[in-house]
């Protein structure tokens, strides 16, 4: 396979996580959010697991983004969310949270770079292992800034999303697309969702009680 | 699961009480139960069954086997400790099932809203369950994630503004929680392969990846088990939760954690002396910050919520004197840390529920409205007392077997520290008891009239409080139990 084939998906994976992540319009980071996930579902049919391509799709992609777009009141006929998130988080608050996601990070690519290096990296499908890893770990960088850095509670909830995918990405490049991993990343989805529901309908409760879209002693 | 190589009749009575609370919260979501007796029908069923599975066990030695899930093999195995903790747990969602029938009578909780406790129950009682049989890496995860999303959705029940904040705080925290055991997992099973607990201990990756895996999954569940300086979402949570949910919270949720660091501790990085001792004294602050904490907190809920914090602390004492000790001190420890568990759960079962009582009776939360109380309610201050009893370690509790045994393990290991903040703890932990009870015993003629509350909920409390001091009395049985069966 050119390496080109390889490059264009990863390189879309992480350019769609980022704007996802930057975009301050909501109701827009949710649907580039919705493609991104749909992306990740091509990753899995590429490599061989088209179980988990479904899955990812059904949950990751329609089910999740309905559920944040529910937390954002777009279905509802009354008092949808502000479209646009204006919170900037306070420095001294940054400081001990982008501190905690450098540990997060330092510690995990020294373990990949542990486990990854003395291996040929060559899967049976058709993307290379080290691709995987490299993605794996640029979403995760992504996902973790996201969220220590955002207020909004909904966009904290997308990060949480491209972390989880970041992870899920890091899984299949240590292991391969074996049983196990698959069964992992499948019961890692349905706990997303559930949490992303979950958190959605907390958000708009918050919102409708008294306007709130972020944590308390944090705003 | 079909399971090989074992008596069938065993698995079958294993995994049927494992998996019927889930039909069964089910059907309560439908028809939620408005009398005790139907708690008590429950009971009746499930009790003996897991008494059963404890004799066998006790008999016949550990149950293990695994099942095929479309082509993902899952281990799960039970020995003494599984079964004494299934025992616990059963006993403790009974009673916070009974105490809710009561308690929803007279709380300002919809009906809708009383009946989605039920299902959550259910899918709660099975998480446990399950965590405590469970012998590899998926199914861990995945019941881990059930009790957590459960445990959430309990907190949305009450539906008001500080309930919702804390749901939140405890999501996200879980949720980044559960992606830090994911990655833990993945390094695991890209060095070794494995998922599979034994297996995982057997095959042994190189020492730095287990190293980084495991921090990565003490990471996730030390947060999940709220231990100092993990503990942030604790307090907010457990105080603002209904009262039997608190109690769930409080005696059983944050256990289920430290339980799953112990299995993978015990199997993966036996001999990290250093790692042990760091997690030692974490706990160590945590029972000094904790008692603190709860010195100086004004609200009866916060106090018990800071008290549960404190208390967490004295488990991690485990792992420094399990860790490269000698075979007397690691005996000790073992039946000490175990006790202390189930010893604590009993225990802030029934303080969460008798504050529980108080704080409605009163109609407020503060301390200070507590005033009066000692003669009006006086059965609800006797199941707080007895409950704190067990929590400050005065006999004849289980709280106070559990701290002699931690006590006299650290002195046969040499380790003084430990001592000290045994000794500061159940100081601090008088302190803020007898600053409970200094308020309840104010005599203030202008209070209004207290609130009169049904006879269940009471008793719930009272009983639950009078099994921590049993507890303490009849320790022997599964002190013997765990000694037969030694660490692993």
């Amino acid at each position: 396979m050119p390496l080109s084939a390889e490059l264009l998906p990863a390189g879309l994976l992480v350019i769609l996580a980022a704007t996802c992540l930057l975009d301050r319009q909501l109701p827009r980071a949710c649907l580039i959010f919705i493609f991104f996930a749909l992306l990740m579902a091509l990753a899995w049919w590429q490599l061989d697991a088209p179980w988990l391509a479904l899955a990812e799709s059904l949950l990751g992609a329609l089910l999740t983004g309905a559920a944040l777009r529910l937390g954002l009141g777009r279905f509802a006929s009354q008092r949808p969310l502000p479209a646009r998130d204006l919170h900037v988080r306070p420095p001294p608050q940054t400081v001990v949270r982008y501190l905690a996601a450098l540990v997060w990070l330092v510690l995990a690519s020294i373990a990949v770079w542990g486990v990854a290096a003395g291996e040929a990296l060559v899967t049976p499908g058709e993307v290379s292992r080290r691709s995987l890893l490299i993605t794996g770990l640029a979403i995760m960088v992504l996902g973790l800034w996201g969220f220590a850095h955002h207020l909004h509670l909904l966009r904290r909830l997308l990060a949480f999303n491209v972390l989880g995918s970041g992870v899920f990405l890091l899984l299949a490049g240590l292991a391969g697309p074996v049983i196990e991993v698959q069964g992992l990343i499948l019961v890692g989805l349905v706990v997303a969702l559930a949490g992303s529901v979950l958190g959605a309908l907390l958000l708009r409760r918050l919102f409708l009680l008294d306007g709130q879209v972020t944590l308390s002693d944090e705003g | 699961m079909i399971a090989d190589g074992l008596p069938l009749l065993e698995a079958t009575v294993l995994w049927s009480a494992l998996l019927a609370p889930l039909p069964m919260g089910m059907l309560a979501w439908r028809f939620p139960p408005q009398r005790i007796a139907t708690v008590l029908l429950i009971a009746m069923l499930l009790l003996p069954a897991s008494l059963w599975l404890l004799h066998r066990v006790a008999v016949g030695g550990e149950l293990q086997g695994a099942g095929s899930l479309g082509g993902l093999l899952l281990h799960w195995r039970m020995d003494a400790l599984a079964g004494l903790l299934l025992l616990l747990t059963q006993l403790v969602l009974l009673a916070s099932a009974a105490y809710a029938v009561c308690y929803q009578r007279v709380s300002a909780l919809h009906q809708r809203a009383y009946a989605r406790y039920w299902p959550l129950l259910g899918g709660l009682a099975a998480a446990l369950g399950l965590i405590w049989v469970a012998a590899d890496l998926l199914t861990l995860y995945a019941a881990l994630e059930l009790m957590g999303l459960c445990a959430v959705g309990m907190l949305l029940l009450l539906g008001e503004k500080s309930a919702l904040m804390a749901g939140m705080r405890y999501l996200l925290y879980a949720l980044v929680g559960s992606l830090a055991w994911l990655l833990g997992a993945a390094l695991l099973l890209g060095a070794s392969g494995r998922l599979d607990l034994a297996g995982l201990a057997a095959n042994g990756a190189p020492e730095a990846v287990t190293g980084i895996a495991i921090a990565l999954l003490a990471a996730g569940l030390l947060l999940k088990a709220a231990i100092f300086p993990l503990h942030g979402w604790l307090v907010p949570v457990h105080a603002s939760a209904w009262a039997p949910v608190s109690a769930l919270h409080g005696a059983l949720v944050v256990k289920a954690s430290f339980f799953i660091l112990m299995q993978l501790w015990q199997r993966l990085v036996p001999e990290a002396v250093a790692a042990a001792w760091l997690l030692g004294g974490l706990g160590s602050l945590a029972v000094v910050w904790g008692g603190l904490q709860a010195l100086r907190t004004n609200a009866l809920k916060q106090v018990v919520a800071w008290s549960t914090v404190g208390q967490l602390g004295y488990l991690m004492l485990a792992f420094p004197l399990l860790t490269g000790t000698s075979a007397a001190v690691a005996t000790l420890a073992w039946q000490a840390t175990w006790l202390q568990l189930a010893g604590h759960a009993l225990a802030k079962g029934a303080m969460f529920m008798a504050a529980g009582n108080l704080v409605l009776a009163a109609g407020k939360g503060g301390l200070s409205d507590l005033a009066g109380t000692s003669r009006r309610l006086p059965l609800s201050l006797m199941a707080f007392g007895l409950a704190a009893v067990s929590l400050m370690g005065l006999p004849p509790s289980a709280g106070f077997t559990a701290k002699w045994l931690l006590l006299t393990s650290a002195i046969l290991a040499g380790q003084w520290p430990w001592v000290v903040v045994l000794g500061v703890g159940t100081l601090l932990t008088a302190a803020y008891v007898f600053r409970v009870f200094r308020f309840a015993f104010v005599e203030d003629e202008h209070r209004p009239e207290v609130r009169s509350l049904p006879a269940g909920v009471d008793l719930t409390a009272l009983l639950l409080a009078l099994a921590a001091l049993g507890l303490g009395l009849g320790a022997e049985w599964p002190l013997a139990l765990l000694r037969e069966e030694g660490t692993p």
